[in-house]
């Protein structure tokens, strides 16, 4: 490999950055061969010392997207940032991907739960207009009851989701600080 | 990096290669986290001319990152005070 195919696969990889950062990405890592070469190394030796051009290009990725997340959090920004750390090696796919689907089916029971009670009185209507006559107010109490405790949990979801959205990021910034990538042994 | 860049500022090349002489990591991956550092607040760069070739690229520590860098320091010690405690123990057991 030499330089410019280096400098080449690692602009490939970071096609979807902005032009900015791309553009000093690069030039970060040909002031890098420039000091490598006033030392008298060589393009092999210097590329070989970097390490592959795809997983810098993956990491510095991941930084992005999670970057974005935080500025914008919506599923999409989130599901890039999830996405391209879970792209950075095997063991992020374990530790990322685990811990959140148990997370993601906790928040989705309770917001079903937190839902399916709100509307309890809409099934005791519903329930009378299928077989008139067995209506009863007991019935209604029971859903009024009911829907009044969804809305409790539903307003203690909102919370736990935004909790756990805050959580979210700061447990991918610290993947990409953790396995930051390549440890070369 | 944090403690690399207390003292003084350092230019890319010379922050990764004294990192790379004393921690197996592959140079590549010191790119990324100078820019995380420099993204979360805890760096600043600017361009200086050099006397030999090209403008380098140098590293200054904020006051933020300074923060950091002693909660780290903090920390690792407790750490490692806990670690060298449990080996003592467990030594003097054997």
């Amino acid at each position: 490999m030499t330089k410019e195919q280096f400098l080449n696969s690692l602009d490939t990889a970071l096609r979807k950055l902005p032009k900015e950062d791309r553009e000093e990405i690069k030039q970060d890592f040909m002031e890098h061969f420039l000091m490598g070469e006033a030392e008298g190394k060589s393009e092999k030796e210097i590329i070989a010392a970097l390490g592959s051009p795809q997983q810098i290009g993956k990491e510095m990725a991941a930084n992005y997207y999670v970057d974005q997340m935080e500025t914008q959090i919506t599923p999409g920004s989130i599901f890039k940032a999830i996405w391209a750390i879970i792209g950075l090696g095997f063991f992020n796919l374990v530790i990322v991907l685990g811990p959140l689907i148990g997370i993601l089916g906790i928040l989705l029971g309770g917001w079903v739960a937190g839902m399916a009670f709100v509307l309890s009185p809409l099934l005791v209507l519903v329930n009378v207009f299928v077989y008139p006559g067995s209506f009863e107010f007991f019935d209604l109490f029971v859903a009024t009851g009911l829907s009044g405790l969804g809305i409790f949990i539903s307003i203690g979801m909102y919370f736990a989701t935004k909790a756990i959205i805050f959580g979210l990021i700061r447990y991918l910034k610290f993947n990409i600080s953790l396995v930051k990538g390549g440890l070369n042994a | 990096m944090l403690v690399l860049l207390d003292q003084q500022d350092r230019y890319g090349y010379e922050l990764v290669q004294k990192i790379s002489n004393q921690i197996s990591i592959s140079e590549g991956s010191v790119y990324p986290l100078l820019r995380r550092l420099t993204k979360e607040g805890y760096f600043t760069t600017y361009l200086k001319e050099s006397t030999e070739g090209p403008s380098r690229k140098y590293y200054q520590l904020t006051n933020t990152g300074r923060i950091y860098l002693h909660k780290l320091l903090q920390e690792w010690k407790d750490f490692t005070y806990g670690v060298n405690e449990l080996i003592k123990e467990g030594v003097k057991d054997d």
